[in-house]
């Protein structure tokens, strides 16, 4: 007998208790996703909204039917709402309104501070109340145009050209995924601020100083969500993009195609779904922008979100989930699209062979062609919308009035070596951190890979499992707040004097789990859709469990979803404050994040010394992860 | 090594059993060791059967049984069969030597073999000897196949599954794997069941078919006697091609009766009409109408011809409606060389559905130049369905 | 590896169904067990040089007892206030750090008086050093205040003048001159929007603040957004913020051009800080005994310095040294609203104002 054979036989002959455990794997983890999403998701935000919904105990509407009526949150539409069969004087309004608009060519200078006439055509348009959705709307849809217009460049260059450092720079791509918005906000005064970075460069050849941000509060907000989430769409589209099968690429062409056309109709078509998918998480995750729009932009760029967070403060529960519910409402309808859109073109061809990439610059005279100098440029832009704000950041942690300083980096290791107990210290919050990283991607990897293989070939009822699936997403995280508190830290009261309560590690791993599995299932479902079903069923008729014919089939075909559904997981669990500081039980669970906000005091040295050790131990575990996990893809 | 029965095995699509039925009540035993085939066009049920024996789908009623032992709720891993897809569905991050291995993580390989002798075996038995090493994207499709197969073989399953296995492939190709597979069947004595929308392959492979339409079984037999004795129009239309006439009873004379087909005046006699019958269908095989014959003729008006090497395939009308008759080209093509060209088309397509399970009538050269009459003997049409006067109504 | 991360996700799934943390309200703590805990902001025991671990260590010698810091949860009183509502128990005994609006809130969310126990003052000792016009107002007299800080702006001397008054903010010597910050989220902006109600009256103070958006003003959402991000970027020229600030800017070496105190109309807005003790705190006599130890001269004086905040103690009972007495300024009138002010008025007043700026 080889000892191969014996393997066998062992395997065989294994306890009966394994066997059991591991012919129903996938039952017992869709069961314990399930738990997970019922005890740290449903419940507390069911808590929330429920608050919405009664009225002294019985249903109504009333609540989310002031709402909608208010001008103040809906603008114009609040009057079609609030009387949707008066069609004629909708109407009526609406032709007063076309009416107004004039279109006119006048001279503008698009530059700030540069007096450079371009011909523009102005057109005129009365203004229309927006109502807070209508603005958070408005700001959430440019932002989303605006993160896939940065984006794409990024991806295309990252996917297409090979250089130096391409996959630490891909790695580093999700970075600003995990900076607390306060740093963000810092690090942009710090670079596009009258004084900042920039524009010190500029002045020394002889440019500016320009107001960036005072002269678009808007045009800044929207930069911002772009540093968030362009990386994201970027991300999302290279792993795209690099399981192109380049040989779909090859027929198009020996079939008489052009580059161009080849690219458009062939590549393009096997991109749409991430570049969409990137655009409906960053749409979303705009739309329940908080910290970042007040911090730079100012309370006239305020969004539902900022009303919610007023109302929760207020304890006036009824409108803050009247609030969270219509965002919530219109988050998981944009899914529910998209998720329909998804499937209605799965079936595309699999086993990747990626296309070849180009050296970017082999030599001096491609380095001049077109392309280049426009890849050049773009990588300038995103030197100073990326690296900037940054760069400024680590390079505000090491000055001070006097200029460089170590005090700040000082008062870090004087907080570990002497903090007292009650007092953060920052290597148990990179410890914990790193834990708590570690271990969600351990729970949202399979949570988020479960719900990809329940729901890719269920049809409708997957596709409406899939869309509640995003409801962590879709939930205002000032709700979500709430509710754990209510729901896990206040605990539920059961008879006999007894409460259920989560807290601690636990309910922490688990509240970043299921804001991070999303990002798994977004990355898996749409591979997993292509694969040939008969594949499983083939290793199962093999002798293969439902669980082993994952393990051994499905997933490594899929391998590059999952290792970017982990990082993002990962880079959630980083990057999550809000939960995490509800839940840390005691003094002892705090991550950097954490961190970073209670160093924040009269003065802002030591958070952002704490602010740029989040951004290098995060930076130097996304190498890791992204050389670990590169293994494991085709 | 293994009986299969199907007992009453019905599935329904829809939560609460209201939506689609794919299979009614559907019986049918597999002897040990046979080559049996399930054959009907797309959505008659065949590949949900053969999901129902894989453990794919659980019926919604019935019992699959094993030799005797019911399995009907048995996952596939616990059934100990092998599955050929048309896809082939190869593991495409493992080697050949993987895949055909693949089942020997879970199933041991026969007493005596180790798990990498098996595999030889196995790439050997499909002749793919050192082959091994290569992915599967090298292969060529009939390769993929056969890896496939050796893959499905390795563990020595108790059932052999092949869900269209060949209708990827081209004609030529397709004709030599099935040898290959018969060859390999035969030798293995596996029970096979067999899946094919080609009844021409279905009744040239099989030890026995049964045909199935609307998730039902209408016949189940040898391939002679599917295509000699179809029980049902849609068997005998089905299966090889038919004349199929519907006529009325007028008399009989002894065992004799004589019909008049519908929109003709022409008497035929039949053999085997049962009693009282008013109205009856029968079937003629285009071989079974020659020109020699001495009863039942009738004049057919030619439409077109196609050339099928052997034979050319001729499609007529008559008063009755339309029909298809067969000669011998070698007796057709030199009495009237312009014959083909001036009154009919000829073809030499690649005739993949030629079945050629009898003899042709050879009745000496004749032209062909628009008109032939054609007889058959009373014993030569096959009865299909008959309608005595109650029936009617 | 996957399968692993797969069996542990069903362990911790477990682990939440199973373990599913059941407890028990054990009835609280034992009297008078020698432990006080104090629930503060982070920035009392957090950040550089705070108070909090010099008033622990000295507590703990002067009075043989353990003092327990506890960070104040993020939604600050509301926390408090919902975990009375759903009796889900509090574990500290003190709260040190209360606003007036916090009693204003507290006492709307439940009832009269509630979440903290009226002070006997025959228990404290130093209860009449604070200075009157400190107080809280609390009609159920459960606070008293231990430090104080005003609002004012601060400016760059270099870039404009000092204003003489808040009318003068919205001239055009001051266009796109003024960071402020959002009144719903920010104890400052909240102070400053007070400060302007009270100088303009209900019915004025959104004249006041339109023209103040007419002249440009910016509100962001935080202290530390406007104060640390857009200020100290030299995104613009003045900052509400504190009128400690030059303490700072001394102590890490700022140019003090730009760190220029004004009080318009001579006015700043007061506000103090107050302690109380929880409804179910254990050990009541000890809470007694840290409010005198905070009210000490020398806990006065180390709060102050280290804190950069007001003492709360008339001058003869404390004594400051050199560095705050220089650079941290007083205004000469103090402006503040008390809880009959803010009672049933604050949360109209903050939304009306918000939504000025918002929604447009």
């Amino acid at each position: 007998m080889s000892l191969a054979d014996r393997l066998v036989v062992d395997r065989r002959s294994a306890g009966a208790a394994s066997a059991w455990l591991e012919r129903r794997a996938l039952s017992l983890a869709a069961l314990g996703t399930a738990a997970v999403l019922v005890v740290v998701l449903y419940l507390p935000v069911g808590l929330v909204f429920v608050e919405a919904l009664l009225e002294d105990g019985s249903p109504t509407l009333g609540h989310v039917a002031e709402v909608v009526t208010d001008p103040f949150y809906f603008g114009v539409l609040a009057d079609v709402f609030a009387e949707p069969l008066a069609i004629g004087d909708h109407l009526g309004a609406l032709v007063g309104w076309l009416g107004g608009i004039s279109i006119a060519v006048t001279l503008a200078s698009p530059v700030p501070g540069l007096d450079l006439p371009v011909p523009w055509l102005a057109v005129d348009l009365p203004p229309v109340r927006k109502g807070l959705f209508g603005f958070t709307a408005y700001q959430a849809a440019l932002s989303t145009v605006a993160s896939v217009a940065i984006g794409l460049p990024a991806a295309y260059i990252l996917a297409n050209y090979e250089f130096r450092g391409r996959r630490t720079l891909r790695s580093l791509t999700i970075l600003p995924f995990v900076l607390p918005g306060i740093m963000v906000a810092v690090g942009f005064y710090a670079m596009f601020g009258r004084t900042g970075t920039l524009n010190t460069l500029l002045g020394a050849v002889g440019l500016g100083p320009f107001a960036f941000v005072e002269t678009s509060p808007l045009a800044i907000v929207i930069l911002a969500h772009a540093f968030y989430n362009a990386p994201l769409v970027a991300r999302l589209t290279v792993s795209a993009w690099e399981s192109v099968d380049a040989r779909t690429v090859e027929t198009a062409r020996s079939l008489g195609a052009s580059p161009r056309r080849a690219f458009r109709d062939v590549v393009v078509p096997q991109l749409v779904p991430a570049v969409l998918t990137g655009a409906l998480l960053t749409f979303i995750f705009t739309f329940m922008t908080f910290p970042i729009v007040l911090a730079l932009g100012g309370l006239q760029l305020a969004t539902v979100e900022v009303w919610i967070y007023d109302r929760v403060q207020r304890l006036a529960y009824g409108e803050a989930a009247s609030l969270a519910i219509l965002e919530t409402v219109l988050s998981l309808g944009l899914t529910y699209a998209y998720l329909r859109y998804e499937s209605a073109r799965a079936g595309l061809s699999q086993a990747p062979s990626p296309p070849p990439r180009e050296a970017l610059f082999p030599d001096v005279r491609t380095a001049l062609s077109p392309r280049r100098l426009a890849i050049l440029g773009y990588g300038l832009v995103a030197l100073v919308l990326f690296v900037g704000p940054l760069a400024s950041l680590v390079v505000g942690s090491f000055t001070d009035g006097s200029g460089f300083t170590l005090r700040n980096y000082a008062f870090l290791l004087e907080r570990q070596l002497e903090g007292a107990s009650f007092q953060t210290r920052p290597v148990p919050a990179i410890r914990n951190s790193l834990l708590f990283g570690l271990a969600t991607l351990a729970v949202a990897v399979p949570m988020g890979v479960v719900i990809s293989v329940l729901t890719v070939r269920a049809g409708r009822s997957g596709r409406l499992v899939d869309t509640l699936a995003m409801l962590p997403l879709a939930v205002s995280g000032v709700v979500f707040g709430i509710g754990l508190l209510q729901g896990l830290v206040f605990g539920i009261p059961l008879p006999g004097g007894w409460r259920f309560q989560v807290t601690g590690a636990v309910a922490i791993v688990a509240a970043h789990a299921v804001a991070a599995y999303p990002f798994v299932t977004r990355n898996v479902s749409p591979l997993l859709a292509t694969l040939d079903p008969a594949m499983v069923e083939s290793a199962r008729a093999l002798g293969a469990s439902r669980t082993r014919a994952l393990l051994d089939v499905e997933l490594p075909l899929v391998a590059s979803g999952i290792v970017a559904g982990a990082a993002f997981a990962f880079a959630v669990s980083i990057g999550e404050f809000s939960s995490t500081v509800i839940l840390a039980s005691g003094s002892e669970h705090y991550t950097m994040p954490v961190a970073v906000e209670r160093y924040l005091g009269r003065r802002s040295g030591p958070a952002i010394a704490m602010g740029t050790l989040l951004l290098a131990v995060t930076a130097a575990s996304f190498v890791v992860v992204d050389r670990v996990g590169g293994r494991y893809e085709l | 090594m293994t009986e299969l029965r199907l007992e009453g095995v019905t599935k329904r699509y829809g939560t609460d059993g209201s939506g689609t039925v794919a299979l009614r009540d559907v019986d049918l035993t597999v002897r040990d060791g046979e080559f049996f085939t399930l054959v009907g066009p797309s959505g008659c049920g065949k590949t949900t059967t053969l999901r129902a024996i894989a453990g794919f789908e659980t019926p919604t009623d019935g019992t699959v049984r094993f030799d005797g032992e019911a399995v009907t709720d048995a996952a596939p891993e616990d059934r100990d069969v092998g599955v050929v897809f048309q896809s082939y569905a190869l593991f495409p991050h493992m080697s050949v030597a993987e895949n055909v291995g693949y089942g020997l993580r879970y199933r041991e390989p026969p007493a005596g073999t180790s798990v990498d002798e098996r595999v030889r075996e196995l790439l050997e038995l499909v002749d793919l000897e050192g082959m091994g090493d290569r992915d599967p994207d090298q292969l060529s499709g009939g390769q993929r196949q056969r890896v496939a197969l050796a893959r499905a073989l390795a563990p020595e399953p108790d059932l052999l599954l092949l869900d269209e296995p060949m209708s990827a492939l081209d004609a030529r190709l397709r004709e030599s794997l099935r040898r290959q597979l018969k060859r390999i069947q035969s030798r293995l004595e596996i029970t096979t069941v067999y899946v094919t929308h080609d009844q021409a392959e279905a009744l040239a492979i099989s030890d026995r078919l049964a045909v199935l339409r609307d998730g039902r079984i209408e016949q189940v037999g040898r391939p002679r006697e599917i295509y000699r004795e179809p029980s049902t129009r849609f068997v005998a239309e089905f299966v090889g091609d038919n004349n199929v006439f519907d006529a009325s009873v007028r008399g009989r004379d002894g065992d004799r009766t004589r019909v008049a087909v519908d929109g003709s005046d022409r008497e035929f006699e039949l053999a085997d009409v049962p009693a009282g019958a008013e109205r009856v269908s029968f079937c003629v095989r285009p071989a079974a109408l020659a020109r020699d014959a001495d009863a039942n003729r009738f004049a057919v008006e030619i439409e077109t011809s196609e050339f099928r090497g052997e034979r050319v395939r001729t499609y007529g009308r008559w008063d009755g409606g339309s029909v298809v008759l067969q000669f011998d080209a070698e007796t057709l093509l030199p009495s009237d060389p312009d014959g083909l060209e001036n009154g009919a088309t000829a073809t030499t397509d690649g005739g993949t559905d030629d079945n050629g399970a009898d003899g042709v009538d050879d009745g000496g050269d004749v032209a062909i130049d628009g008109d032939v009459v054609v007889g058959f003997a009373p014993t030569d049409a096959h009865v299909l369905e008959t309608h005595s006067a109650e029936q009617r109504r | 590896m996957k399968r692993r991360a797969l069996l542990g996700a069903i362990g911790s799934g477990s682990a939440l169904g199973i373990a599913g943390c059941l407890t028990r309200d054990d009835g609280g703590d034992e009297e008078g067990d020698g432990t006080l805990t104090v629930v503060t902001y982070e920035s009392m025991i957090d950040t550089e040089d705070s108070a909090g671990p010099w008033l622990k260590e000295r507590f703990e010698d002067e009075f043989d007892a353990e003092l327990e810091w506890e960070q104040l949860p993020d939604g600050g009183i509301n926390h408090y206030v919902q975990r009375a509502d759903r009796d889900a128990g509090i574990d500290a005994d003190v709260y040190l750090g209360l606003n007036v609006d916090d009693l204003v809130r507290v006492d709307d969310q439940l009832e009269d008086g509630a979440l903290f126990r009226e002070l006997d003052d025959d228990r404290l000792e130093r209860a009449d050093r604070v200075r009157d016009e400190f107080a809280l107002g609390d009609p159920h007299g459960r606070t008293l205040t231990y430090d104080m800080g005003y609002i004012s702006l601060v400016y760059d001397e270099t870039e404009v003048a000092e204003p003489a008054s808040l009318e003068a903010l919205t001239e055009p010597e001051y266009e796109d001159a003024l960071l402020a910050q959002n009144a719903q989220k920010a104890d400052s902006g909240q102070a400053f929007l007070l400060w302007t109600i009270d100088a303009f009256g209900e019915d004025g103070y959104l004249d006041y603040w339109q023209r103040l958006e007419d002249n440009g003003v910016r509100v962001l959402d935080g202290w530390s957004e406007s104060y640390s991000g857009a200020y100290m970027e030299g995104e613009r020229s003045m900052v509400v913020s504190y009128s400690t600030d030059q303490v700072y800017a001394n102590r890490f070496d700022y140019d003090f051009s730009r760190h220029q105190v004004a009080f318009p109309d001579d006015q700043g807005y007061a506000n103090p800080e107050g302690m109380a003790i929880f409804e179910g705190a254990g050990d009541a006599d000890l809470a007694y005994d840290f409010f005198d130890f905070v009210l000490s001269s020398e806990a006065q004086a180390e709060i102050a310095t280290r804190n950069v905040q007001y003492p709360a103690v008339a001058d003869e009972h404390v004594d400051l040294d050199e560095e705050f007495d220089e650079y941290a300024h007083t205004p000469e009138e103090m402006v503040s609203f008390g809880y009959d002010d803010l009672q049933g008025n604050l949360d109209g007043w903050v939304e009306d104002w918000a939504q000025e700026f918002a929604g447009q």
